[in-house]
């Protein structure tokens, strides 16, 4: 039988590699592959979800680089997200901006408006910055409403469908390749963030920010780059949002939506690139399960009052919430890593 | 191999199985018996809940009556395909995609805001649909999106004609203040004064916005008491409200100043939260009251007070069940254009050129004004009533009266 029970490295470079074996490599072919074609199978509702789950995906990750790498609680994730959706929306409808140049101009206002709101992170930590991060959110949305003449204000702003080398990302199936194929960049610019200098560094800061400083680490910037890089791409996952849902209104950024991101971090697994992937598709699937479940549930007992199952939904994700955090507070992504080394180890027990 | 071993091996199968297995349960087994199908997204839980709630249960147990004692829409069930929205825009979005690939014929939503977020991918794909609640940018530029009811634009501009006809007795403008609620239920009100001020004759002294969350609008309230307005109108929810008109009582600004509330606000948990500060205020509303002697109210009643008592007395209960109405009327039009042995040549494209454009005077039970399309105007009811709390319930002051249909895209200002 040809099981590995270890793979030996010859080179740096390959201890480094983040596809290690001929193996990893055939599943990653595969798994693009399948990415590739699933709009042939899916429908536009299921794309709808892919595509939300990319955009999702995207914003979690920066979220994580902020909180679970560098260890900056922010609760203004939403607003962050806000202000490239705005930002992009503005670009390309006012000013004619092609799709690319937009999406860029929105990451980078997202982050200087993280980097703006990330300074009290210098002096404050913890439910402090948690605190100053709301107000974030807060004073985001309500610049949104109030500069009415660029935003829309409370009516909102139409989004003119995005178009890239002359074709168009109206429909969900285009819109589809152009999300993951962001949503691949972005997680592989994540992972390497997080085995570089940069990383190392977040994660310094993270452990110890004292010991951090010591070591000559300048908490002032890179606890800055931090909240650039996270809000970056919160504005990216903005822009991608913006032409997904066609119409802006703040009413689509709540803090709700803030919290809901930090759940996902928190299921997926703080401080791992795998993380926030995993905590979104688990997230974003269990809403649809309970979505499609309620009705079905009322179809089945008649005797039932109409809508006697709405609240299926809070429940069930309290529940969930909850059994996480008493059973496994590291998250999926620890218990995909303990499937995977079960697995490479099998036969041997250890 | 080894107990551990028999367990994954069961586990990957399994998992294999669940796989292959699960499109077959998505998709169903079987024949379907043909049915008319509609979606609704409503906001059965989330923020928005306390109106989602009885709005979702009138719309269902109304098309329950429908199916169950009518026979459903010509001998042929309405199918109804509802979404909790939560009132979360991106699933709102989701769920029209999800409502066409489901084969529904068009869709509802309760709310403005689900619509604002709706109505983009609706229109891209020339699918229709209406909400009940609206705000203008929804129906503005009209394409493939209705109201069932006139939008908080509407509720002012009803309002300040019915002042300016019936209770200004002064010479000169009368000086009207606003008090909004920071979203479009107050951003409508303010852009259909925009339009309409200067022609109906009233000058706009002061505009104040309140959050849905408010505690106390005493500041804001002495801004407007410092204006010296004439007439104050309120565009919100009722709680809110409430909290406006006691406080307006405290500083003295009523009685004295006439106040008005938009459809949004004016039913009776307003009373309720308001007591004695809501007397002689005045307000707008499209639907009858619980009680009032209308066709459809009895059977309206039996089916509220044995699924849902607890909505007995909720206005968004009655507003839905006049919905359900309109989708089985659009429904029937389209059905007769095809006939009946055809049904599975129903598009959306037919049932909104067939359904929704071919309506014409329909009566929802008497529950609210005439349904009818005009070109140009996608209103579908297009009338309120003035109603005056007087001894702690609402009394109607006039008939139904028509709100003037405002062209907003044809102000720069509309979208800016």
């Amino acid at each position: 039988m040809d099981l590995p029970a270890g793979i030996r490295n010859f080179t740096y470079a390959q201890d480094m590699a983040i596809f290690r074996t001929r193996w990893q490599w055939m599943m990653l072919v595969v798994f693009i592959l399948a990415l590739f074609c699933a709009p042939l199978l899916l429908n536009n509702y299921w794309l709808g979800i892919a595509n939300l789950i990319g955009i999702s995906i995207i914003a979690a990750t920066g979220l994580n680089i902020l909180i679970g790498y560098c260890g900056q609680l922010s609760l203004g994730h939403a607003g962050f997200i806000a202000v490239g959706a705005y930002a992009y929306a503005i670009m390309v409808s006012r000013f004619e901006w092609p799709f690319l140049a937009a999406m860029i101009f929105a990451g980078v206002v997202a982050g200087l408006t993280g980097l703006l709101f990330g300074i009290p992170s210098v002096r404050v930590k913890g439910f402090y910055l948690a605190i100053s991060t709301i107000a974030a959110h807060f004073i985001i949305i309500w610049v949104i409403n109030q500069w009415s003449s660029l935003t829309g204000g409370y009516n909102g702003m139409g989004v003119p469908v995005a178009n890239l080398f002359g074709v168009s990302f109206a429909g969900q199936k285009n819109q589809f390749y152009l999300i993951f194929a962001i949503t691949v960049l972005v997680i592989f610019a994540a992972k390497n963030i997080a085995r570089t200098r940069l990383g190392r560094a977040f994660v310094a800061v993270r452990d110890n920010d004292l010991a951090a400083e010591v070591m000559g680490i300048n908490l002032f910037r890179y606890k800055l780059l931090a909240f650039f890089i996270g809000c970056f791409l919160a504005g990216i996952a903005g822009s991608l949002m913006a032409n997904w849902i066609g119409y802006l209104n703040a009413e689509n950024f709540t803090l709700n939506e803030s919290i809901l991101y930090i759940g996902m971090i928190i299921i997926g697994g703080l401080g791992t690139t795998l993380g926030p992937i995993l905590g979104v598709v688990f997230i974003r699937l269990l809403q649809e399960g309970v979505n499609s479940i309620s009705p079905l549930v009322e179809g089945w007992i008649p005797a039932l009052p109409s809508g006697f199952t709405a609240g299926l939904g809070p429940m069930v994700f309290g529940l969930v919430i909850v059994l996480f955090l008493i059973l496994e507070p590291r998250g999926l992504a620890h218990r995909w890593n303990l499937f995977k080394a079960s697995y490479r180890l099998w036969p041997f027990s250890y | 191999m080894g107990a551990t071993g028999k367990l994954k091996k069961i586990s990957l199968v399994l998992a294999s199985l669940l796989i292959m297995v699960t499109p077959l349960l998505v998709s169903g087994c079987g024949q379907a018996e043909a049915s008319l199908k509609v979606g609704l997204s409503i906001p059965f839980t989330g923020p928005a809940a306390e109106k989602g709630r009885p709005m979702g249960d009138g719309v269902l147990d109304c098309i329950k009556y429908i199916n169950e004692e009518l026979g459903g829409v010509e001998g042929i069930p309405i199918e109804v395909v509802w979404r909790d929205t939560q009132y979360d825009s991106a699933r709102a979005a989701n769920f029209v995609n999800e409502f066409m690939d489901k084969g529904c014929l068009f869709f509802t939503t309760c709310a403005s805001k689900e619509m604002a977020a709706s109505m983009e991918i609706a229109n891209r794909n020339d699918f229709p649909g209406f909400t009940v609640f609206s705000s203008p940018v929804c129906i503005h530029p009209p394409e493939h999106i209705y109201a069932q009811m006139p939008d908080y634009g509407d509720s002012w501009a009803a309002f300040a004609k019915y002042y300016m006809e019936n209770i200004w007795e002064g010479t000169g403008k009368p000086r009207m203040a606003l008090h909004l609620l920071n979203n479009p239920t107050g951003s409508g009100a303010s852009d259909a004064a925009k339009a309409l001020a200067d022609e109906l004759g009233i000058e706009i002294v002061a505009t104040e916005e309140h959050a849905a969350t408010t505690l106390s609008e005493i500041e804001s309230l002495s801004r407007i008491k410092a204006a010296n307005p004439d007439v104050l109108f309120i565009s919100s929810t009722p709680q809110p409200t409430s909290i406006i008109l006691k406080n307006a009582r405290e500083l003295g600004i009523t009685p004295g100043v006439t106040v008005g509330c938009g459809h949004a606000s004016f039913t009776q948990a307003l009373i309720d939260l308001s007591g004695s500060a809501a007397e002689g205020v005045y307000g707008v509303f499209p639907t009858v009251n619980w009680g009032d002697d209308v066709e459809a109210m009895e059977k309206m009643t039996e089916y509220c007070l044995e699924y849902h008592p607890d909505d007995y007395g909720n206005m968004d209960y009655i507003t839905c069940w006049a919905e359900g109405l309109i989708i089985a009327e659009i429904l029937r039009l389209a059905v007769e254009h095809v006939g009946v042995d055809n049904i599975d040549q129903l598009t959306p494209q037919i049932v909104e050129e067939y359904g929704f454009k071919m309506l014409d005077n329909f009566d929802p039970g008497g529950l609210h004004g005439p349904v009818s399309y005009s070109a140009g105007d996608n209103r579908m009811a297009k009338a309120v009533r003035v109603f005056q709390v007087n001894g702690g319930a609402m009394v109607p002051q006039t008939g139904w009266v028509d709100a003037p249909a405002i062209l907003y895209e044809d102000f720069d200002w509309f979208g800016q």
